[in-house]
Parts: structure tokens; C-alpha cells; sequence
């Protein structure tokens, strides 16, 4: 599914990604943890095609195709969708309307028409029982004075509409309570199946408990130093990462 | 004679009790120039639109008193911030008074403008800064054209000055009405900290027009704060233009009280001049009777990276009026500009009325910028609430009042005028409480 | 390829007016100049009685003693008076009862329009009257509004068949010497439209105008007069779009609104005259003075979408005079190229307990520059009277500007007041967000345009709003969806 390749990004000249190898095949679940800086949002924006960062360096691969020139959109096109750690507000866009816009965005870069309005509406109403989301929560205008769980929350939503091949959740457990990470972590697990991946970004374990990871990658200094599986993040949790940068610098 | 052509006669006389070979009279001339073409302002102009002269304009005020007037310092010492160690600037009637002055040129001038413009060792700093800010409306260039008294300070690099510097001007009332045109000048140099405190007082009700300017430079990192209060008798009107220039990194604030006065018309001016700039203004206003202050402001953000603030509360009762006139000019240049302007005005009368114009002209596209305004009363119901806990209405209004003008208290960083200014405050409004800002 | 912020403002500098046409139609044109026979001339063409004749000469008089205003933000070079042609009518009177026998290039023009009047007939419900140059051509569906005894015509008609209401209204809410182009208005008015609600009566439609310039070098003087009898209500639309040219045209229009007590008016205007050509040439002069006055418990309501004009001057006002009246005003300005627009509002509370709200949303891009002007006066009897106004710019590129001058004069102690201003520009962080959806960055910069003018589009009777987005979206280049 995703293959990076030796990949290298700075921002204003300033490298931050230092040579990360990873692969994600379908069906399988990633977790990415590291310390404060270590470059996990830069690797989650990185994927995402965001401008301010330059790949110096690597190739990142996308079912085999070479995405390193994409456009942001051209890559959420192709089925890569990033929950963000801090998601954007946009005042007067309500979720609906943007959610229409984005699926009907992709359907047609795809060659597919517009999803009809009932089949949309069907949709809608699912998902969001599905994350136990109010229906007057979707008129309001997008992220807008929404709590940090409600932002939350509808990036699961916007997950849960558009179906993505790769799910990338950038620190998705912070300002969620033990609930709200619950059904959160339920909506992730409900859309998993064998035909899509998911990367998890996450300082804490606490939400692998909930969304269990397959592979679990130490990010330190730009490079993936320490790669496991789910008891990792345990051992990280319990002993923190002192130790980690300890070997490293060993 | 109307007191345009009075002045404009009167030049000449001034120019017998001046050195007119220096440098500086060209300026003086030019500027008498600029105001007879323009005159006096009137409504018609938009920056006055709000504001009449024509009231102040009718007395035959002296333009040169004459009299060595001698005051005991036992008599007007309340009018100075006097709980703590200062530099004093003193004129009464617009002449020096070294009696009741403490100057210095220990390591920094706190001194005279007079000995300033005519010294050879203060030529390259008048050179340099002497109406270098000061815009060319009729006002501030009348007060060029007579400008020869004031303030002179500088504060040259590395400097932290220990001590606030008081700039204070007495007029006696020995003349039936006089007119005073003070002009200072503060040039404070790189990484230098000063802290400024200026007052205009009248000893008698006879009628004072002060039309005061100053120019305020700071360098590359330094620090000023300036502190205006304004609490005169009510016979004495105050047209005073400041006009701040900031270098890079420089912070500055002038913090202004509007208590007392007939007319008080304040002319705020900053320019920012380079990057990483912090600029703020504010005020609070708390007049009454037939009172009028106008305050006029401006914030030229002309570089990048720089923030300006500005809060100005009013509390307007009586037959008063209020006028709030600020406007942010954001350059094409000055991206990531934060600018923030907030007017809030309570009126407590039916005949008290307020007139404000908050401007935004924006020409670069990512700043952040935006202005809030309002109008109205004290809250009934917190009104209601503190009544019933036992405050009385009177004590009850102040306390709401203190609260609403708290937000620009919290900025004053000498506590000696955060008391000096809620005790004016408490007696204006004729409570005694221990409220502490 | 990348579409980038840069490439869509690189697309916005080269837009061309899409609506740049021309129609050959021939006209009945008085010759270019205006003097005072030129004003007796054009009440003799239109056969107006002797008291409008009167009126007219009386307005001329006064506006020669008057000058040009200049204190707007705006610049541009004015307008030479003596090389206009007051007065243009086309010469294919049609008849009113089929619009097969209006002139088939009429009809065209329409079409690309895309305000046929078919169409707009069957699918909307709208009556229309429209005005191509300076002489109404059609009125349709009054019929059913004649049974409601609501009059809605020409100016002109109204003028011969409604005299006694005409006199007794005209020039009292805008009076003949209220400004230079409202007294400029008043002596060479062409035409317009008249409506009169009787007491108690819902208009049971929209009713729209269409204004049109078409004839090069024809000044455009519409005069527009809505009575809204005690208890009435009318919603009316005005939109507006005008062919390219070279010279700058001049529309100085006066609207006045007259709501009687308990009535209501809403008034919306979708505004996009020829803009002048990404140089900045050519393009219309828009000098409005729109103004209502709300008796007791009477409202108004302005809602504007000015996407068009070279220069705009234009502050729709409400004269709140009876207790408890209300004013609205509801404003998106978009700006681009060399457009300059200022624009805002006054809100005079005279009545007890009268309320006011403005929402102004500004949109700059290109060269422009977009003012807000606007002025909220509580005067002293004006007791427990409501202000809040809202005024947000939003920026586009670097080399536009955004300027606020909200006047707020307040002699009533128990008057509250709010207001507050911001001015932003699109975010990146916006466009990616949108873009790691799969919303490109044309698409999401509509979005967010859209999103800001939300607050006013929604205020616009459903028919106009559709039109106002495809104004919106003409202006920011086939962004906005």
C-alpha cells in the first residue's frame, strides 16, 4: 500500500526527516510514537503533500506509484486521508457542505458523477450514528468554536465519508476524553478492513489499546530508531523514551 | 484681533527674544508659514468633525507672559507624583523653573529645550530628531513656529534610567488668559528604558490654551512608557500632540487620563519604522459638567512582523461629549501585522453624547487585524446584585466603573500612578473605598 | 499541474466581463448636453404633466448650484455632464400583452442575460419590470397583483396614472437637493419603477426589476419609489449587469422606501454593472442614494450583493422615525482589478426603541479597493435604541486594500451599541485542509469565500440568492459553487 522509501524533508532549511524507511501493507495497522519533536506531524504532513515542507531526499510510494509530485488533493484522490492533530476552521462552510464538496471532489478526479442526494444523506445519517454525532452538529459551520473532542470527532466522520485507502491520524487522542476516545476508537476499528491501512501518530499508548496496532516505529531525531510490536508501546509507556534516546546515542 | 492674525503678528516679537541665526529658525519659519496658510482647524475638516475650537479660540490669551512667577513647592507639591524618587522638569507659565526642577546630565540629559536648540553640544541631536515626526497640520506647526520652551531629554545607548522623569507645566493665572506651546523632545537611544510622566496645571480659574507637541523617538530595542494626566481645572483647555517614532524591536507605550480640562483634544501619532515592533495606547476618559475630550489616534504600520494595541475606556456624564477617532493604517509592506483596537464608553446622562470612528485601512493581505466598539450603560443587574450585598448605589457605580477601566489600569507599570490615578478616580466620582486596580 | 493561490489570482487579473455584449438596438437619442430645455425636453418626450415638469427644472436649478462630493475613498476621473445623453429610448415600442412582438435581439439580450423573461415567468414566479435603457418594455403578471390592488409599473405610467400618490411621495425620503446626484437624479430622471402596497396587504411575489445599460454614452437616472401602505409587506429585487465600453458610464440612480406603520419592505439588489477591463478602463460610475423611513413599528431591510461597477458610491439608509421600527442592512462587496468601491450605510434612530443591525462583508482582490462607510446616530429622543455592527474584510492577493470608516455618533444615554470589525486573508492552513480532502485550491477558496458571505446570502429571497452566487462567482473567477 505505502512505501517510503529513504525519504528526507526539511522546513526552511532545516531538516526534520532524516532518512525514514516504512511499509504499510493493506489491512495492516501502524503506530508511529516518539518523543515531543521528533518529527511525527512532519512525517503525517509530509505523506499529505503539505507545501511549506521540502523533500530533500526518498521517494514515497503509493501502491507503487511514485506520489512524491502530487498536489495535496491529487493525493487525497487517491485514497490518503490525514486526520489533523489541529484541525482548521472554516468560518460559514457547514459540515455538510464541506463533506458534499470533498466526496463529490474526488468522484469526479476518479471519473465517478456526483453522489446522488439521497445515497449522501444514507450516508451521512450512518456515519454519524455510527460516532454517536448530533444531526444539528452537522449544520454548523465547519470546526468553528467546536470542542477539541467535536473537532475530533468529525475528522473521524470526514474518514468514515470518504473511504481512504490510508487513514493517517495525527495525534487523534489529544483533548479526548476516555468516552469520546472510545467511540472514536470504535469508528476507526468498524471502517478497517483488509483493503486499507492506518497509520497512527500517538505520543501515548493509550489509545493502541483501543486501536491495535500491528507494528509499532520509535521515531527519534527524524529517523525510525526502534521498530516492534503492540508490546512496545507498553514498554514506551511504562519506561518512556529516556531510554531510547539513551541507545541512540549510545 | 481674531488670535490667528494675533499669533501670526506676535511671530515677529518672538523672533526679538530668539537667537534667529540658528538652524532652527528656518523651521520656525517655514512652519509660522504652513499655519497662516491653513489657519485654525474647523469642523469642516475630518479630523475635527467632532471637535469645535471655536469656543477656546475666542479669549485674547497672552502669548508671552512676561512675570518671573515664583510658586512654593509646599503649595503645588500634590500635583506631582511625589512618593517617589523623580527627575523633575518644571515651567510655570511656560519659563523654566530650576527651583522646583531636578535635572541631570550625569550619563543622560534630562534637561532644557532652550539650552538644547542654542547649545553647539546638543546640534547634531536637533539636527537629527527636532521636528523630524511632527506632522505639518496647523497646530503642531504653530507650535514650531513658537517652539523655544519644553522638555529635552536623551537617553543615549545601554541606558536604564532609575528614576521616572516628570515634565510638569504651572500656569499661575497672572494673566487674564495666556496661551502656552510647549514643545519636548525625547530621543531614547538603543536598548535604553525610560519611563515619562507628564502633567498641565492650571493654579486659578482663568483660562489657559495649552497647544503642546512632542516627539518621541525610540531607537533600535529601546523602551519608553509615557504617562499623560490630564486633570485640570475647568477653564483650561489642551491640544496635545504626540507623535512616537519606533525603530526595530522598540516598545512603547503612552497610557492617557482625561479627567479634567474644558477642551482636551489628544493627537496620538506612531509610526513604526521598522520590524518586531510593540506599540500601545490607551486610555481612560471619566469626564462630566460640559467637559469634552477628543482622542485621536493613529498607528502607521509600515513593517513587517509588528504589533500595535490600543484600549481606550470613556465615561461620559453631564452634558460631556466624548470623541474616539483611531485609525490603523496598515502599508502594503507590513505583512503579518497584529492589530487590535478596542473603544468601550458608558454614558450616564441624557445629555452626555459620544461620537467615535474607529478606521481600519488595510493594504497588505496577511495581517490580523480588528477594532470593537461600544456603547452603553452600567449593568443593572450586576448594579442590582452588588446593591444587594449591601453596597451603596454610590459606592456600587464606582466599583462597576473601576472594573470597566481596569483593563488599561493593569498595563501601568509605576504603582505610584495606578494609586495617584484611582484616587483621582474615587474623588471624581466623590466615593472613598480601598479598591485596589 | 498545481493550481496555487498565485495561478487563480493570476486567472482573476485576466477575467474578462463575461456579460461584454453589446445589442444593436436603434434608439431614440436626445443629443449629448444638459441644460434646462434638455430638462423640459425629456418631461415633453415623456409627456409628463406640468407639476413634474416643474419639479424636474426645480432640481436642475438646484443641483447647478451644487459641487461634487469628494470626501469617498475612491478616485476616478469625473464625469463631464455635458457629454452624456440624457434621455435614450428604443425605438420598437413593444406591446405589453405577448412577448412575441418584443424585438427579437431584445430578447437575445435576455438570453445571455439569462433572464428570459419566460423563463423567469414560469419557473420563479417573479413579475418583472424591465427597464433596457430608460423606458420600461414589459410588465408581466400584473394582473394578479391588480387584484391584490398592488401597483407596480413604470415611473412614467405611474407618473400619468397615479399622479396623486407620485406627488405626494416623490422627493420626500431623498429630497431633490439631498446631494449633487441625487439632485442630478431628480432633473433627468428617465424612468424606473413605482410600487405601492396598499394597507394590509402581502404582495404575494417578489417583485423585480431588471436595469440594463445598453446605449453608449446613455447616462442611467432610474428613480425608484416602493410605498408599503400601515400592515403591508413587499419583498422587491433589483439586479442589474450592463454591456462593456470604453467610456465610463454614469448611473446615478435614487431609490426611496416609504414603510408606513406595522409595514415592511425588503429590499435586495444583486449589483454587477461592467466593471472596466483588467486595466482599469472603461467601466461603470455607480453614484446611488438609496434611502428608506420606517414609520412606528415599520422595518426595512437592505441586502446587496455588489459584485460590478468601476467606482461604487452607495450606503442604503434607514430613517427610523416611528418607536419600535427596524433597519437592516446586509451587504457583500466583492471587489477586483481596478474596482474601488465605498459603500456602507446610515442608520438614523429617531423613534423609541428602535434597532438596527449591519453585517458588511468586504471581499478585495487584484488592484482594488473596498470601503466600508457607514454611520449609526442615536440622536437624544431615541430612547433604549439596539446597534450591532458587524464589518469583516477578507483579502486576496497584495496589492488590494480594505478600509473601515464606521462613524458612530450617540446622544442617548440608554442607547447600546456594538461594533466590531476584522480583516483577514484566506489562510494556507484553509487551503490545505481542503486540499488533503480533495478540494483543489480553487474550489476551496470559493468555499471559503462563500462560507464568509454566508451571513448575507442567506438573507436574499432564494430566487436571488442562486443569482448572487453566480455573481460572486463571475467576480472570483468560476470559483464560488
Amino acid at each position: 500500500m505505502l512505501k517510503i522509501n529513504n525519504l528526507h524533508a526539511s522546513v526552511e532549511d532545516k531538516a526534520i526527516l532524516r532518512g525514514i524507511n516504512l511499509e504499510v501493507k493493506a489491512g495492516e495497522v501502524h503506530a508511529i510514537m516518539g518523543p515531543n519533536g521528533s518529527g511525527k506531524s512532519t512525517l503525517a504532513s509530509v505523506i499529505a503533500g503539505k507545501d511549506e515542507y521540502e523533500m530533500t531526499e526518498g521517494e514515497i510510494l503509493l501502491e507503487n506509484e511514485n506520489i512524491n509530485e502530487l498536489a495535496p488533493e491529487e493525493r487525497a484522490h487517491k485514497g490518503i486521508f490525514l486526520s489533523f492533530q489541529y484541525p482548521i476552521e472554516i468560518p460559514g462552510v457547514s459540515v455538510t457542505n464541506f463533506i458534499k464538496t470533498a466526496i463529490n471532489e474526488t468522484r469526479k478526479a476518479n471519473g465517478l458523477p456526483d453522489m446522488p442526494a439521497n445515497e449522501m444523506l444514507k450516508m451521512i445519517r450512518e456515519k454519524s450514528e455510527m460516532l454517536e454525532i448530533d444531526r444539528k452538529f452537522l449544520s454548523r459551520s465547519l470546526n468553528e468554536g467546536f470542542s477539541g473532542g467535536e473537532k475530533k470527532r468529525n475528522e473521524i466522520f470526514q474518514l468514515a465519508m470518504l473511504e481512504p485507502k490510508l487513514a493517517i491520524l495525527d495525534e487523534t487522542d489529544s483533548g479526548l476524553d476516555i468516552d469520546a476516545l472510545r467511540i472514536v476508537a470504535n469508528g476507526v476499528n468498524k471502517l478497517r478492513s483488509k483493503d486499507n491501512a492506518v497509520i497512527v501518530i500517538t505520543h501515548y499508548q493509550r489509545l493502541l489499546d483501543h486501536i491495535v496496532p500491528d507494528f509499532v516505529h520509535v521515531l527519534y531525531e527524524g529517523r525510525i530508531v526502534k521498530s516492534g510490536g503492540k508490546e512496545l508501546a507498553h514498554e514506551l509507556e511504562e519506561k518512556g523514551y529516556d531510554w531510547i534516546k539513551e541507545e541512540v546515542n549510545a | 484681533m481674531e488670535l490667528k492674525e494675533k499669533l501670526i503678528a506676535s511671530f515677529m516679537a518672538f523672533e526679538n527674544l530668539v537667537d534667529i541665526d540658528l538652524p532652527v529658525h528656518d523651521v520656525r519659519s517655514e512652519a509660522i508659514k504652513e499655519f497662516e496658510s491653513q489657519g485654525f482647524p474647523s469642523k469642516r475638516d475630518e479630523a475635527w468633525k467632532y471637535t469645535s475650537l471655536n469656543s477656546i479660540l475666542k479669549h485674547d490669551y497672552s502669548v508671552f507672559p512676561k512675570l518671573e512667577n515664583h510658586i512654593d513647592y509646599n503649595d503645588i507639591k500634590k500635583y506631582f507624583i511625589h512618593d517617589i524618587d523623580t527627575y523633575k522638569i518644571v515651567f510655570i507659565d511656560g519659563k523654566y523653573s530650576s527651583h522646583l526642577s531636578e535635572t541631570t546630565h550625569d550619563g543622560i540629559d534630562v534637561c532644557l529645550m532652550s539650552s538644547a536648540l542654542s547649545k553647539p553640544k546638543y546640534r547634531l541631536i536637533i539636527e537629527n530628531y527636532f521636528n523630524k515626526v511632527a506632522t505639518k497640520d496647523s497646530l503642531s506647526s504653530l507650535n514650531t513656529a513658537f517652539s523655544q520652551e519644553g522638555a529635552y531629554i536623551h537617553i543615549p545607548k545601554n541606558k536604564l534610567v532609575a528614576k521616572p522623569i516628570q515634565i510638569v507645566h504651572f500656569s499661575t493665572g497672572n494673566e487674564a488668559a495666556l496661551m502656552l506651546q510647549p514643545r519636548n523632545l525625547i530621543v531614547v537611544d538603543e536598548n535604553s528604558h525610560v519611563q515619562i510622566i507628564e502633567r498641565h496645571q492650571s493654579l486659578t480659574d482663568n483660562p489657559v490654551l495649552t497647544n503642546s507637541v512632542t516627539e518621541v523617538f525610540a531607537n533600535k530595542r529601546a523602551i519608553v512608557d509615557y504617562y499623560k494626566i490630564q486633570n485640570d481645572n475647568q477653564n483650561a483647555s489642551l491640544i496635545d500632540s504626540t507623535f512616537v517614532n519606533q525603530k526595530r524591536e522598540s516598545v512603547a507605550s503612552v497610557h492617557t487620563f482625561s479627567f479634567g480640562g474644558k477642551l482636551t483634544r489628544n493627537n496620538l501619532n506612531f509610526y513604526q519604522n521598522g520590524e518586531r515592533i510593540d506599540s500601545t495606547m490607551k486610555g481612560i476618559t471619566i469626564i462630566g459638567n460640559k467637559q469634552h475630550v477628543d482622542h485621536n489616534t493613529l498607528v502607521h504600520h509600515i513593517e513587517p512582523n509588528c504589533e500595535s494595541h490600543q484600549d481606550y475606556k470613556g465615561i461620559y456624564g453631564d452634558s460631556s461629549t466624548g470623541v474616539f477617532n483611531g485609525k490603523v493604517l496598515v502599508n502594503r509592506e507590513a505583512q503579518k501585522t497584529n492589530a487590535f483596537q478596542a473603544n468601550n464608553n458608558i454614558l450616564l446622562s441624557d445629555k452626555a453624547s459620544i461620537n467615535t470612528k474607529p478606521q481600519l485601512e488595510i493594504f497588505a493581505d496577511d495581517v490580523k487585524c480588528s477594532h470593537g466598539c461600544t456603547i452603553g450603560q452600567l449593568d443593572d443587574s450586576a448594579m442590582f446584585y452588588l446593591r444587594s450585598r449591601g453596597i451603596p448605589e454610590k459606592e456600587a457605580k464606582a466599583l462597576l466603573m473601576f472594573a470597566f477601566s481596569n483593563n488599561v489600569m493593569s498595563s501601568v507599570k509605576i504603582p505610584e500612578i495606578k494609586q495617584r490615578i484611582t484616587k483621582i478616580i474615587a474623588n471624581k466620582l466623590g466615593v472613598n473605598t480601598g479598591f485596589d486596580l | 499541474m498545481k493550481y496555487t493561490e498565485d495561478d487563480l489570482r493570476e486567472e482573476l487579473k485576466t477575467k474578462e466581463y463575461e456579460y461584454g455584449f453589446y445589442t444593436d438596438i436603434e434608439s431614440d437619442t436626445l443629443p449629448i448636453g444638459l441644460s434646462e430645455d434638455v430638462v423640459r425636453a425629456i418631461s415633453l418626450k415623456k409627456e409628463e404633466p406640468q407639476w413634474m415638469t416643474d419639479w424636474r427644472v426645480e432640481s436642475f436649478r438646484a443641483w447647478q448650484e451644487m459641487i461634487e462630493p469628494e470626501w469617498a475613498n475612491v478616485n476616478y476621473v469625473k464625469p463631464d455632464f455635458q457629454a452624456i445623453s440624457y434621455y435614450s429610448a428604443p425605438n420598437t415600442k413593444p406591446k405589453l400583452d405577448s412577448l412575441d412582438e418584443v424585438d427579437p435581439e431584445l430578447l437575445e439580450t435576455f438570453k445571455k442575460l439569462g433572464i428570459s423573461l419566460d423563463e423567469q415567468k414560469m419557473l420563479s414566479g417573479v413579475a418583472m419590470d424591465v427597464v433596457i435603457d430608460s423606458v420600461s418594455v414589459a410588465t408581466t403578471f400584473k394582473k394578479t397583483l391588480n387584484e391584490k390592488g398592488i401597483i407596480f409599473c413604470s415611473m412614467s405610467d405611474a407618473i400619468k396614472e397615479h399622479p396623486e400618490l407620485v406627488k405626494k411621495h416623490l422627493g420626500t425620503v431623498v429630497p431633490q437637493k439631498d446631494n449633487f446626484y441625487a439632485a442630478l437624479n431628480s432633473a433627468v430622471f428617465s424612468d424606473g419603477s413605482f410600487c405601492y402596497i396598499p394597507k394590509g396587504v402581502r404582495c404575494p411575489m417578489e417583485l423585480s426589476t431588471y436595469f440594463r445599460i445598453n446605449q453608449a454614452n446613455t447616462g442611467q437616472f432610474e428613480r425608484t419609489l416602493v410605498i408599503a401602505d400601515e400592515g403591508s409587506y413587499v419583498s422587491y429585487l433589483e439586479g442589474c449587469t450592463a454591456p462593456s465600453r470604453d467610456e465610463n458610464q454614469l448611473h446615478a440612480a435614487v431609490v426611496e422606501l416609504i414603510a408606513m406603520d406595522d409595514a415592511e419592505i425588503k429590499y435586495s439588489t444583486v449589483q454587477n454593472w461592467f466593471p472596466g477591463n483588467k486595466e482599469g478602463k472603461g467601466g461603470v460610475y455607480n453614484f446611488v442614494t438609496k434611502r428608506g423611513i420606517c414609520e412606528k413599528n415599520a422595518k426595512i431591510s437592505w441586502t446587496q450583493v455588489e459584485t460590478g461597477s468601476a467606482v461604487t458610491w452607495k450606503y442604503p439608509s434607514c430613517i427610523l422615525k416611528g418607536d419600535n421600527s427596524v433597519g437592516e442592512f446586509y451587504s457583500i462587496a466583492v471587489t477586483n482589478n481596478h474596482q474601488q468601491a465605498d459603500t456602507g450605510t446610515k442608520m438614523i434612530h429617531l423613534g423609541k426603541n428602535t434597532k438596527s443591525t449591519i453585517i458588511s462583508k468586504g471581499i478585495s482582490a487584484g488592484k482594488s479597493q473596498n470601503s466600508y462607510r457607514g454611520l449609526v446616530q442615536i440622536n437624544s429622543r431615541a430612547d433604549n435604541a439596539r446597534n450591532f455592527s458587524q464589518c469583516d474584510s477578507l483579502l486576496m492577493g497584495n496589492d488590494c486594500g480594505a478600509h473601515t470608516f464606521p462613524y458612530i455618533e450617540v446622544k442617548n444615554k440608554t442607547a447600546i451599541i456594538e461594533h466590531e470589525a476584522t480583516t483577514s486573508k484566506i489562510g494556507e492552513d484553509q487551503i490545505f485542509y481542503c486540499n488533503q480532502r480533495g478540494i483543489d485550491t480553487e474550489k476551496a477558496i470559493a468555499l471559503i469565500v462563500n462560507g464568509f458571505s454566508k451571513e448575507v446570502l442567506n438573507k436574499l429571497p432564494m430566487e436571488f440568492a442562486i443569482e448572487a452566487q453566480k455573481l460572486l462567482e463571475i467576480s472570483l473567477e468560476g470559483s464560488v459553487g
